[in-house]
Protein backbone atom coordinates (compact mmCIF):
# COMPACT_ATOMS: atom_id res chain seq x y z
CA UNK A 1 0.00 0.00 0.00
CA UNK A 2 1.09 3.61 -0.67
CA UNK A 3 2.25 5.29 2.12
CA UNK A 4 -0.53 8.22 1.67
CA UNK A 5 -3.35 5.60 1.40
CA UNK A 6 -1.94 4.24 5.04
CA UNK A 7 -2.22 7.29 6.68
CA UNK A 8 -5.41 8.59 4.94
CA UNK A 9 -7.06 5.13 6.58
CA UNK A 10 -5.26 6.07 9.81
CA UNK A 11 -6.57 9.06 10.53
CA UNK A 12 -10.24 8.03 9.24
CA UNK A 13 -9.94 5.51 12.02
CA UNK A 14 -8.28 7.57 14.89
CA UNK A 15 -11.83 9.47 14.00
CA UNK A 16 -13.75 6.43 14.20
CA UNK A 17 -12.08 5.53 17.55
CA UNK A 18 -12.74 9.02 19.23
CA UNK A 19 -16.48 8.25 17.78
CA UNK A 20 -16.32 4.90 19.65
CA UNK A 21 -14.50 6.26 22.97
CA UNK A 22 -17.27 8.96 22.81
CA UNK A 23 -20.59 7.30 21.94
CA UNK A 24 -19.74 3.24 22.59
CA UNK A 25 -19.76 3.51 26.64
CA UNK A 26 -21.93 -0.14 26.69
CA UNK A 27 -21.03 -1.00 30.17
CA UNK A 28 -18.24 -0.17 32.56
CA UNK A 29 -16.67 -3.88 31.76
CA UNK A 30 -16.09 -2.92 28.29
CA UNK A 31 -13.86 -0.19 26.20
CA UNK A 32 -13.48 -0.60 22.96
CA UNK A 33 -9.72 0.51 21.02
CA UNK A 34 -8.44 0.14 17.60
CA UNK A 35 -5.69 2.19 18.83
CA UNK A 36 -3.23 -1.06 19.47
CA UNK A 37 -4.14 -2.71 15.66
CA UNK A 38 -3.51 0.96 13.94
CA UNK A 39 -0.29 1.69 15.98
CA UNK A 40 0.80 -2.26 14.90
CA UNK A 41 0.20 -1.81 11.48
CA UNK A 42 2.67 1.24 10.87
CA UNK A 43 4.82 0.84 7.83
CA UNK A 44 7.93 -1.56 9.29
CA UNK A 45 10.06 1.15 7.62
CA UNK A 46 9.09 3.34 10.20
CA UNK A 47 11.57 3.46 12.94
CA UNK A 48 10.52 3.33 16.67
CA UNK A 49 10.80 6.72 17.69
CA UNK A 50 8.80 8.19 15.16
CA UNK A 51 6.10 5.33 15.71
CA UNK A 52 6.01 6.15 19.52
CA UNK A 53 5.43 10.02 18.56
CA UNK A 54 2.48 9.13 16.71
CA UNK A 55 1.07 7.13 19.10
CA UNK A 56 1.79 9.37 21.38
CA UNK A 57 0.14 12.35 19.77
CA UNK A 58 -2.66 10.14 18.18
CA UNK A 59 -3.34 9.37 21.92
CA UNK A 60 -3.45 12.17 23.04
CA UNK A 61 -5.93 13.22 20.05
CA UNK A 62 -8.75 10.52 21.39
CA UNK A 63 -7.95 11.80 24.58
CA UNK A 64 -8.79 15.56 24.17
CA UNK A 65 -11.60 15.09 22.06
CA UNK A 66 -13.50 12.11 23.63
CA UNK A 67 -14.47 12.07 27.25
CA UNK A 68 -11.75 10.25 28.83
CA UNK A 69 -9.26 11.14 30.91
CA UNK A 70 -5.95 13.36 29.65
CA UNK A 71 -3.24 11.04 29.38
CA UNK A 72 -4.55 7.52 29.21
CA UNK A 73 -4.61 6.32 25.71
CA UNK A 74 -1.49 7.93 25.03
CA UNK A 75 -0.02 6.22 28.57
CA UNK A 76 -1.02 3.10 27.00
CA UNK A 77 -0.24 3.52 23.72
CA UNK A 78 3.43 4.53 23.77
CA UNK A 79 4.21 1.13 24.97
CA UNK A 80 2.68 -0.86 21.85
CA UNK A 81 4.64 1.56 19.66
CA UNK A 82 7.91 0.73 21.88
CA UNK A 83 6.62 -3.04 21.66
CA UNK A 84 5.87 -2.97 18.59
CA UNK A 85 9.19 -4.32 16.47
CA UNK A 86 9.33 -6.91 18.59
CA UNK A 87 6.39 -8.17 18.45
CA UNK A 88 6.71 -8.58 14.71
CA UNK A 89 9.93 -10.04 15.40
CA UNK A 90 8.83 -12.54 17.71
CA UNK A 91 5.36 -13.69 15.76
CA UNK A 92 6.46 -13.09 11.62
CA UNK A 93 10.44 -13.27 12.31
CA UNK A 94 12.93 -10.98 10.79
CA UNK A 95 12.84 -11.40 7.49
CA UNK A 96 9.83 -9.36 6.93
CA UNK A 97 12.89 -6.82 8.36
CA UNK A 98 15.06 -7.95 5.47
CA UNK A 99 12.54 -7.58 2.79
CA UNK A 100 11.12 -4.27 4.15
CA UNK A 101 7.63 -5.95 3.48
CA UNK A 102 4.71 -5.25 5.74
CA UNK A 103 2.54 -8.06 7.09
CA UNK A 104 -0.86 -8.66 5.83
CA UNK A 105 -3.18 -12.06 6.42
CA UNK A 106 -2.86 -13.59 3.25
CA UNK A 107 1.04 -13.42 3.34
CA UNK A 108 1.69 -14.01 6.74
CA UNK A 109 -1.41 -15.97 7.79
CA UNK A 110 -4.50 -15.78 9.63
CA UNK A 111 -3.78 -16.72 13.14
CA UNK A 112 -0.21 -15.04 12.83
CA UNK A 113 -1.80 -11.73 12.74
CA UNK A 114 -4.77 -12.82 15.41
CA UNK A 115 -1.83 -13.34 17.72
CA UNK A 116 0.31 -10.25 16.88
CA UNK A 117 -3.28 -7.86 17.32
CA UNK A 118 -3.99 -10.11 20.59
CA UNK A 119 -0.16 -9.41 22.05
CA UNK A 120 -0.63 -6.06 21.36
CA UNK A 121 -4.26 -5.08 22.24
CA UNK A 122 -2.87 -6.95 25.58
CA UNK A 123 -0.67 -4.49 25.82
CA UNK A 124 -2.49 -1.62 25.79
CA UNK A 125 -5.62 -2.65 27.62
CA UNK A 126 -3.48 -4.11 30.70
CA UNK A 127 -1.85 -0.28 31.15
CA UNK A 128 -5.18 1.35 30.40
CA UNK A 129 -7.03 -0.68 32.84
CA UNK A 130 -4.21 -0.46 35.41
CA UNK A 131 -3.92 3.15 34.90
CA UNK A 132 -8.02 3.55 34.59
CA UNK A 133 -8.69 2.05 37.94
CA UNK A 134 -5.99 4.09 39.76
CA UNK A 135 -5.60 1.07 42.37
CA UNK A 136 -9.32 1.84 43.84
CA UNK A 137 -10.91 -0.83 41.94
CA UNK A 138 -11.20 -4.62 42.95
CA UNK A 139 -9.16 -6.91 40.87
CA UNK A 140 -12.02 -8.83 39.81
CA UNK A 141 -13.45 -5.63 38.15
CA UNK A 142 -10.44 -5.24 36.65
CA UNK A 143 -9.90 -8.50 35.15
CA UNK A 144 -13.67 -8.67 34.33
CA UNK A 145 -13.02 -5.57 32.47
CA UNK A 146 -9.46 -6.31 30.94
CA UNK A 147 -10.95 -9.58 29.48
CA UNK A 148 -14.00 -8.53 28.22
CA UNK A 149 -12.22 -5.35 26.55
CA UNK A 150 -9.77 -7.62 24.69
CA UNK A 151 -11.94 -9.83 23.61
CA UNK A 152 -14.36 -6.96 21.95
CA UNK A 153 -11.32 -5.23 20.94
CA UNK A 154 -9.38 -7.78 19.43
CA UNK A 155 -12.39 -9.24 17.53
CA UNK A 156 -13.46 -5.67 15.86
CA UNK A 157 -9.43 -4.92 14.93
CA UNK A 158 -9.58 -8.39 13.06
CA UNK A 159 -12.57 -6.59 10.88
CA UNK A 160 -10.19 -3.45 10.03
CA UNK A 161 -6.78 -4.59 10.14
CA UNK A 162 -7.17 -5.80 6.04
CA UNK A 163 -7.91 -2.03 5.74
CA UNK A 164 -4.66 -1.21 6.92
CA UNK A 165 -2.60 -4.01 6.34
CA UNK A 166 -3.50 -4.85 2.52
CA UNK A 167 -2.43 -8.05 0.83
CA UNK A 168 -0.24 -5.98 -2.26
CA UNK A 169 -0.72 -9.17 -4.34
CA UNK A 170 -4.29 -9.28 -4.33
CA UNK B 1 30.08 -1.10 14.94
CA UNK B 2 28.05 -2.51 18.44
CA UNK B 3 27.21 1.40 19.36
CA UNK B 4 25.59 2.03 16.62
CA UNK B 5 23.05 -0.44 17.43
CA UNK B 6 22.97 0.29 20.92
CA UNK B 7 22.68 3.99 20.52
CA UNK B 8 19.28 3.56 18.85
CA UNK B 9 17.94 1.54 21.74
CA UNK B 10 18.84 4.00 24.09
CA UNK B 11 17.21 6.68 22.64
CA UNK B 12 14.20 4.87 22.26
CA UNK B 13 13.92 4.05 25.80
CA UNK B 14 14.56 7.76 27.24
CA UNK B 15 12.13 9.05 24.46
CA UNK B 16 10.15 5.97 25.62
CA UNK B 17 10.33 7.18 29.36
CA UNK B 18 9.75 10.81 28.84
CA UNK B 19 6.51 10.11 26.93
CA UNK B 20 5.53 7.86 29.28
CA UNK B 21 6.26 10.19 32.33
CA UNK B 22 4.65 13.21 30.17
CA UNK B 23 1.26 11.39 29.97
CA UNK B 24 1.68 10.60 33.65
CA UNK B 25 2.08 14.11 34.43
CA UNK B 26 -0.93 14.86 31.68
CA UNK B 27 -3.09 12.04 34.08
CA UNK B 28 -2.08 13.47 37.64
CA UNK B 29 -2.76 17.18 36.66
CA UNK B 30 -6.48 16.11 35.37
CA UNK B 31 -7.63 13.91 37.65
CA UNK B 32 -7.84 13.75 41.24
CA UNK B 33 -8.16 10.17 41.64
CA UNK B 34 -5.03 9.47 38.95
CA UNK B 35 -2.84 12.36 41.24
CA UNK B 36 -3.74 10.65 44.67
CA UNK B 37 -2.70 7.14 43.30
CA UNK B 38 0.32 8.76 41.77
CA UNK B 39 1.01 10.73 45.14
CA UNK B 40 0.89 7.05 46.93
CA UNK B 41 3.02 5.46 44.26
CA UNK B 42 5.82 8.44 44.30
CA UNK B 43 5.69 8.11 48.17
CA UNK B 44 6.29 4.53 49.11
CA UNK B 45 9.10 4.75 46.50
CA UNK B 46 10.42 7.40 48.35
CA UNK B 47 10.15 5.50 51.67
CA UNK B 48 11.80 2.17 50.02
CA UNK B 49 14.70 4.41 48.69
CA UNK B 50 15.60 6.42 51.75
CA UNK B 51 15.05 3.34 53.77
CA UNK B 52 17.77 1.48 51.24
CA UNK B 53 20.09 4.49 51.95
CA UNK B 54 19.76 4.52 55.75
CA UNK B 55 20.65 1.34 55.79
CA UNK B 56 23.83 1.67 54.73
CA UNK B 57 24.46 4.53 56.67
CA UNK B 58 23.48 3.07 59.39
CA UNK B 59 26.26 0.52 59.01
CA UNK B 60 29.00 3.11 59.25
CA UNK B 61 27.64 5.02 62.43
CA UNK B 62 26.59 1.79 64.75
CA UNK B 63 28.83 3.05 67.29
CA UNK B 64 27.32 6.25 68.32
CA UNK B 65 23.80 4.48 67.65
CA UNK B 66 24.43 1.79 70.21
CA UNK B 67 25.63 4.52 72.92
CA UNK B 68 22.33 6.47 72.03
CA UNK B 69 20.27 3.46 72.27
CA UNK B 70 21.76 2.94 75.81
CA UNK B 71 20.77 5.99 76.98
CA UNK B 72 17.34 5.82 75.13
CA UNK B 73 17.08 2.51 77.44
CA UNK B 74 18.09 4.02 80.29
CA UNK B 75 15.69 6.87 80.04
CA UNK B 76 12.32 4.51 78.94
CA UNK B 77 13.11 2.53 82.14
CA UNK B 78 13.12 5.34 84.26
CA UNK B 79 9.30 6.17 82.52
CA UNK B 80 8.09 2.74 82.58
CA UNK B 81 9.14 2.70 86.28
CA UNK B 82 6.86 5.88 86.77
CA UNK B 83 4.30 4.28 84.57
CA UNK B 84 4.01 0.93 86.47
CA UNK B 85 3.53 3.12 89.68
CA UNK B 86 0.72 4.74 88.09
CA UNK B 87 -0.75 1.99 86.78
CA UNK B 88 -0.89 0.43 89.68
CA UNK B 89 -2.67 3.24 91.01
CA UNK B 90 -4.94 3.58 89.04
CA UNK B 91 -5.87 -0.18 88.40
CA UNK B 92 -6.70 0.45 92.35
CA UNK B 93 -9.07 3.44 92.22
CA UNK B 94 -10.93 1.84 88.87
CA UNK B 95 -11.60 -1.84 90.83
CA UNK B 96 -12.59 0.72 93.74
CA UNK B 97 -15.07 2.32 90.76
CA UNK B 98 -15.71 -1.03 89.27
CA UNK B 99 -14.43 0.76 85.51
CA UNK B 100 -11.75 -0.62 84.21
CA UNK B 101 -10.61 0.98 80.91
CA UNK B 102 -8.13 0.44 77.75
CA UNK B 103 -6.83 3.23 75.81
CA UNK B 104 -7.93 1.78 72.44
CA UNK B 105 -4.71 2.66 70.73
CA UNK B 106 -2.45 0.70 68.80
CA UNK B 107 0.96 1.44 69.68
CA UNK B 108 4.31 0.84 67.45
CA UNK B 109 7.52 2.17 67.92
CA UNK B 110 9.31 3.42 64.49
CA UNK B 111 12.04 5.38 63.72
CA UNK B 112 12.83 7.96 61.60
CA UNK B 113 14.73 7.52 58.40
CA UNK B 114 14.05 10.79 56.85
CA UNK B 115 12.19 14.08 57.24
CA UNK B 116 12.47 17.49 55.83
CA UNK B 117 11.86 20.66 57.81
CA UNK B 118 13.08 23.56 55.41
CA UNK B 119 9.36 23.81 54.04
CA UNK B 120 5.98 24.60 54.43
CA UNK B 121 4.49 21.05 53.56
CA UNK B 122 7.66 18.85 55.55
CA UNK B 123 7.05 15.13 55.89
CA UNK B 124 8.92 12.34 57.80
CA UNK B 125 9.35 8.67 56.50
CA UNK B 126 9.40 6.06 58.92
CA UNK B 127 11.36 3.05 59.21
CA UNK B 128 8.10 0.51 59.52
CA UNK B 129 5.42 -0.39 56.86
CA UNK B 130 2.42 -2.19 57.10
CA UNK B 131 3.97 -5.54 57.34
CA UNK B 132 4.58 -4.10 60.82
CA UNK B 133 0.89 -3.40 61.52
CA UNK B 134 1.55 -0.01 60.44
CA UNK B 135 -1.89 1.77 58.44
CA UNK B 136 -3.07 4.62 57.08
CA UNK B 137 -4.76 7.46 59.09
CA UNK B 138 -2.46 6.40 62.19
CA UNK B 139 -0.77 9.62 64.91
CA UNK B 140 2.67 9.64 65.27
CA UNK B 141 3.92 10.94 68.78
CA UNK B 142 6.92 11.02 70.98
CA UNK B 143 6.79 11.10 74.59
CA UNK B 144 6.86 15.32 73.99
CA UNK B 145 4.28 15.33 72.09
CA UNK B 146 2.66 15.57 68.53
CA UNK B 147 4.77 14.35 65.54
CA UNK B 148 2.82 14.00 62.43
CA UNK B 149 -0.02 11.77 60.62
CA UNK B 150 0.56 8.70 58.41
CA UNK B 151 -0.58 9.62 55.19
CA UNK B 152 1.12 6.47 53.07
CA UNK B 153 2.69 2.95 53.62
CA UNK B 154 4.53 0.81 51.75
CA UNK B 155 5.54 -3.00 53.02
CA UNK B 156 8.49 -1.46 54.79
CA UNK B 157 8.26 2.35 55.18
CA UNK B 158 5.33 4.82 56.07
CA UNK B 159 5.46 8.35 54.63
CA UNK B 160 3.55 10.67 57.10
CA UNK B 161 3.12 14.46 57.49
CA UNK B 162 4.96 16.30 59.77
CA UNK B 163 3.16 18.83 62.09
CA UNK B 164 5.18 21.58 60.73
CA UNK B 165 2.95 20.96 57.67
CA UNK B 166 0.86 24.07 56.39
CA UNK B 167 -1.98 21.91 56.37
CA UNK B 168 -1.96 20.14 59.53
CA UNK B 169 -3.74 20.57 62.51
CA UNK B 170 -4.93 19.09 65.72
CA UNK B 171 -7.91 19.53 67.82
CA UNK B 172 -6.10 20.56 70.92
CA UNK B 173 -7.21 21.66 74.57
CA UNK B 174 -5.92 24.35 76.86
CA UNK B 175 -5.32 22.85 80.11
CA UNK B 176 -7.27 19.69 81.59
CA UNK B 177 -10.63 21.56 81.47
CA UNK B 178 -9.74 24.78 79.32
CA UNK B 179 -11.44 25.14 75.93
CA UNK B 180 -10.56 22.98 73.18
CA UNK B 181 -9.02 24.40 68.94
CA UNK B 182 -7.10 23.85 66.56
CA UNK B 183 -3.47 23.61 67.03
CA UNK B 184 -1.60 24.47 63.75
CA UNK B 185 2.28 25.18 63.07
CA UNK B 186 3.42 28.54 63.24
CA UNK B 187 5.23 28.26 59.92
CA UNK B 188 8.22 29.81 60.95
CA UNK B 189 10.16 28.22 64.20
CA UNK B 190 10.96 24.74 64.95
CA UNK B 191 9.15 24.72 68.38
CA UNK B 192 6.38 27.82 67.85
CA UNK B 193 2.69 26.87 67.23
CA UNK B 194 -1.11 28.51 67.52
CA UNK B 195 -3.83 27.43 69.55
CA UNK B 196 -6.75 28.83 67.44
CA UNK B 197 -10.54 29.43 68.02
CA UNK B 198 -10.51 29.46 71.25
CA UNK B 199 -13.88 31.06 72.74
CA UNK B 200 -13.36 33.89 74.87
CA UNK B 201 -14.94 32.40 78.14
CA UNK B 202 -12.65 30.09 78.54
CA UNK B 203 -9.53 31.84 80.30
CA UNK B 204 -5.97 30.55 81.09
CA UNK B 205 -2.46 31.82 82.14
CA UNK B 206 0.18 31.87 80.10
CA UNK B 207 2.07 28.87 81.39
CA UNK B 208 -1.03 26.42 81.11
CA UNK B 209 -0.13 23.25 79.88
CA UNK B 210 -2.07 22.31 76.09
CA UNK B 211 -2.66 18.75 75.48
CA UNK B 212 -4.28 16.96 72.56
CA UNK B 213 -8.23 16.99 73.34
CA UNK B 214 -8.87 13.80 72.23
CA UNK B 215 -11.52 14.91 69.51
CA UNK B 216 -9.50 13.65 66.99
CA UNK B 217 -9.60 9.91 66.10
CA UNK B 218 -5.83 9.96 65.47
CA UNK B 219 -4.27 11.01 68.65
CA UNK B 220 -4.91 9.61 72.50
CA UNK B 221 -6.36 12.51 74.61
CA UNK B 222 -4.25 14.33 77.09
CA UNK B 223 -1.14 14.03 75.24
CA UNK B 224 1.10 17.20 76.66
CA UNK B 225 1.96 19.08 73.24
CA UNK B 226 3.26 22.17 74.78
CA UNK B 227 3.31 25.08 76.73
CA UNK B 228 0.65 28.71 76.26
CA UNK B 229 2.04 31.73 75.66
CA UNK B 230 0.50 35.04 74.79
CA UNK B 231 -3.09 35.65 73.34
CA UNK B 232 -4.82 38.03 71.01
CA UNK B 233 -8.60 38.81 70.07
CA UNK B 234 -9.24 37.24 66.50
CA UNK B 235 -12.60 39.26 65.03
CA UNK B 236 -14.13 39.90 68.56
CA UNK B 237 -15.06 36.10 68.50
CA UNK B 238 -12.17 33.86 69.69
CA UNK B 239 -8.78 33.82 71.20
CA UNK B 240 -5.13 32.91 69.31
CA UNK B 241 -2.45 31.92 71.94
CA UNK B 242 0.65 31.40 70.57
CA UNK B 243 2.17 28.24 72.29
CA UNK B 244 5.70 26.77 73.02
CA UNK B 245 5.71 22.99 72.01
CA UNK B 246 7.70 20.57 74.08
CA UNK B 247 8.99 18.67 71.03
CA UNK B 248 12.02 20.33 69.24
CA UNK B 249 11.89 19.30 65.88
CA UNK B 250 15.02 19.68 64.79
CA UNK B 251 16.06 16.51 67.30
CA UNK B 252 13.30 13.96 66.38
CA UNK B 253 14.43 10.07 65.73
CA UNK B 254 12.44 7.64 68.07
CA UNK B 255 8.45 8.12 67.30
CA UNK B 256 5.70 6.08 68.37
CA UNK B 257 2.48 5.29 65.60
CA UNK B 258 -0.70 5.32 67.54
CA UNK B 259 -3.81 3.40 65.38
CA UNK B 260 -7.36 3.97 66.72
CA UNK B 261 -9.20 0.37 66.78
CA UNK B 262 -12.29 1.96 66.62
CA UNK B 263 -11.49 4.30 64.09
CA UNK B 264 -13.35 2.75 61.07
CA UNK B 265 -16.34 2.03 63.13
CA UNK B 266 -16.46 5.30 64.42
CA UNK B 267 -15.91 6.70 60.62
CA UNK B 268 -19.03 5.72 59.26
CA UNK B 269 -20.98 7.70 61.42
CA UNK B 270 -19.22 10.59 59.81
CA UNK B 271 -21.20 11.24 56.63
Amino acid sequence: MKKSGFWLIYLILLVAQLLLSTYANFSPYVMVTLLPVMVLCMPIRMDTLPAMLIAFASGLFVDLFSEGLLGLNALALVPVAYARYSIIRLIFGGELFAREEDFSIHRSGFWKVVVAILLSTTLFVAVYVWADGAGTRPFLFNAIRFAASLAVSTGLSLLVVDLLAPDSRK
Amino acid sequence: MRSRKVLPRVINLAIFIILEIASLQLLSRNAQLQRLWLSKSVHGFMGTVWGSTQRVQGFFRLARTNRELSLENAALLKDLTAAREALRKVQTDSLRSGLADESGFIVIPAEVVKMSRGTQHNYLILNRGYEDGIQEKSGVITRNGVVGMIDAVSAHHAYAFSFQHADISISARLGQEGGTGLLVWDGTSSRGAILKEIPLQYKYNPGDTVFTSGHSLLFPPDIPLGVAGSSKIINGATNEISVTLFQDFSAIRYVSVVHNTAFDEIEEFVP
